[in-house]
């Protein structure tokens, strides 16, 4: 039934690796010592030969144990990592809200750090000029508080702030990598709501959660990864049921004691 | 400011020692503004990119920017403070003529010079956060071994070579002919600025492009 449809992302055998240190070099000052005898760094592979398709205007809920590769993909697809081998197509722009905050300078007015996070994210000046207005409406900060320097914000009303900036203008692919649980029950309805503005408005979205309500609230198909791979791919329901069961904590054995 | 401090230091500790240079207030000023210059800019560049390793992670924006940015604030910061410093070089006996203007295509060179040492710098940085401190605390050193605060006569003949492979021996040397000596550099003298400058740049982006595929597993 999704045939017929556009493809937003397609990964065919893709794999990405990250660096990890092995011998605990981490200083220059060992590194010199060691030269040639150890190579500091080695290569992990945290994407293996991962096939992906996602297609215009699909819901994607991401899930998976700790460390299986969810945010690399994620950065993957966002352009961040450059993958090994295998290909990767994008097509669209894409807005990651990957961590909450990010770009925010402590320093600067949420004003001008609107401007700053939207040039960050390729807003044009002119696009910008467009959605300054919509972004401030919707983080719902008075005028006060929006002149006033981030750093004397509560951490609300910065998670306000960053999520408005990142869902304000419209972007083909949004990606959302456990961002959502914060704000006020209201701000956090009202982010449920304009998510779902998004996805009917025609794009794609890739959401990373551990929460499954809101996979289950959210997505259209949900795929779960392990270790670097994806080993199921399916309906919303299917998926959260093998996740539960997957990563139900084991149960330790009784102690028993004998006289 | 800081200028300011070492200048108060050299012409009072100094000014005895090196009493046979001519004017050296003037002297030591036309240096040491454009070692701040230097060092500064060199430090600043450093933290660029792992300070901004939060959005760097999680948005694609060409990572060279934030060195790039840090270096071209340091150079407006140059240029602004140099106001007040022409101001207090014309008390020491600073005089402006048309070769002064020269001194725009030097700052220019070095400027490149030192954008190429900065991300060579930050560039290995990333990898191993002690090149910071371990440049910090190799800065003096620098400095003591550079004709800033004394003249390179001070220097025995044979060891002239030694001072003349530090580059910015040349630097420093082409601004004080211009702004100590009021003459123009030679054309030699150009070329070997240039040359350092622009080969310094191209290396350091080599090493830059080579290095940035691993940056994002360090942040």
């Amino acid at each position: 039934m999704t045939h017929n449809k556009e493809i937003a992302i397609e990964a065919r055998g893709l794999s990405v690796s990250f660096l990890i240190q092995r011998h605990g070099i981490n200083n220059i000052k060992d590194f010199i010592i060691t030269m040639g005898v150890k190579s500091p760094f080695e290569k992990k592979l945290v994407l293996k030969n991962l096939d992906l398709t996602i297609y215009k205007g699909e819901c994607v809920g991401v899930m998976g144990r700790n460390g299986c590769g969810k945010s690399t993909l994620l950065r993957t697809i966002a352009g961040v990592m450059k993958p090994d081998s295998g290909t990767l197509k994008v097509y669209g722009n894409v807005a990651p809200l990957m961590a909450l905050g990010v770009g925010l300078e402590p320093e600067l007015s949420g004003m001008e750090n609107i401007k700053l996070v939207s040039t960050l994210m390729g807003l044009s000046k002119k696009e910008l000029k467009n959605s300054l207005e919509s972004i401030i409406d919707f983080s719902e900060l008075t005028t006060d508080e929006i002149d006033m320097q981030t750093k004397r914000y509560s951490s609300g009303m910065m998670a306000r702030l960053a999520f408005s900036i990142a869902v304000a203008t419209e972007h083909e692919i949004l990606i959302i990598d456990e961002a959502l649980a914060v704000g006020d029950l209201g701000f956090r309805k009202k982010c449920a709501k304009r998510i779902n503005e998004i996805k009917n408005s025609g794009s794609t979205i890739i959401y990373v959660s551990h929460h499954l309500e809101e996979i289950k609230n959210i997505c259209t198909r949900a795929i779960f990864m392990e270790d670097g791979k994806i080993t199921l791919e399916g309906d919303v329901l299917s998926v959260c049921n093998y996740y539960e069961q997957h990563l139900k904590p084991k149960v330790a054995p009784p102690i028993v004691t004998t006289h | 400011m800081n200028p300011m401090i070492y200048l108060m230091i050299f012409t009072f500790v100094f000014g005895q020692v090196f009493s046979e240079i001519d004017r050296y207030p003037l002297y030591a000023l036309t240096g040491l503004v454009f070692w701040i210059y230097f060092s500064t800019t060199t430090i600043q560049v450093i933290e660029s990119i792992i300070n901004s390793s939060g959005v760097l992670k999680s948005i694609n924006v060409p990572t060279i920017a934030f060195p790039l940015a840090a270096q071209l604030a340091s150079l407006i910061s140059l240029l602004l403070s140099l106001i007040p410093f022409f101001i207090l070089m014309l008390m020491f006996g600073l005089k402006l003529g048309w070769e002064s203007l020269f001194f725009f295509p030097v700052v220019i060179l070095f400027s490149c010079f030192t954008f190429g040492v900065s991300i060579i710098l930050t560039s290995f940085n990333v990898y191993f956060r002690d090149v910071q401190m371990a440049w910090s605390s190799f800065m003096p050193a620098i400095f003591y071994s550079t004709p800033i605060a004394y003249t390179s006569s001070l220097i025995p003949e044979k060891f002239l070579w030694v001072i003349k492979l530090n580059p910015l021996y040349h630097y420093i040397g082409a601004l004080r002919e211009i702004l100590y000596y009021n003459q123009i550099p030679s054309l030699g003298t150009f070329l070997l600025i240039g040359g350092i400058g622009i080969v310094t740049l191209l290396v350091g982006i080599l090493i830059f492009t080579r290095l940035e595929r691993g940056f994002v597993s360090q942040y």
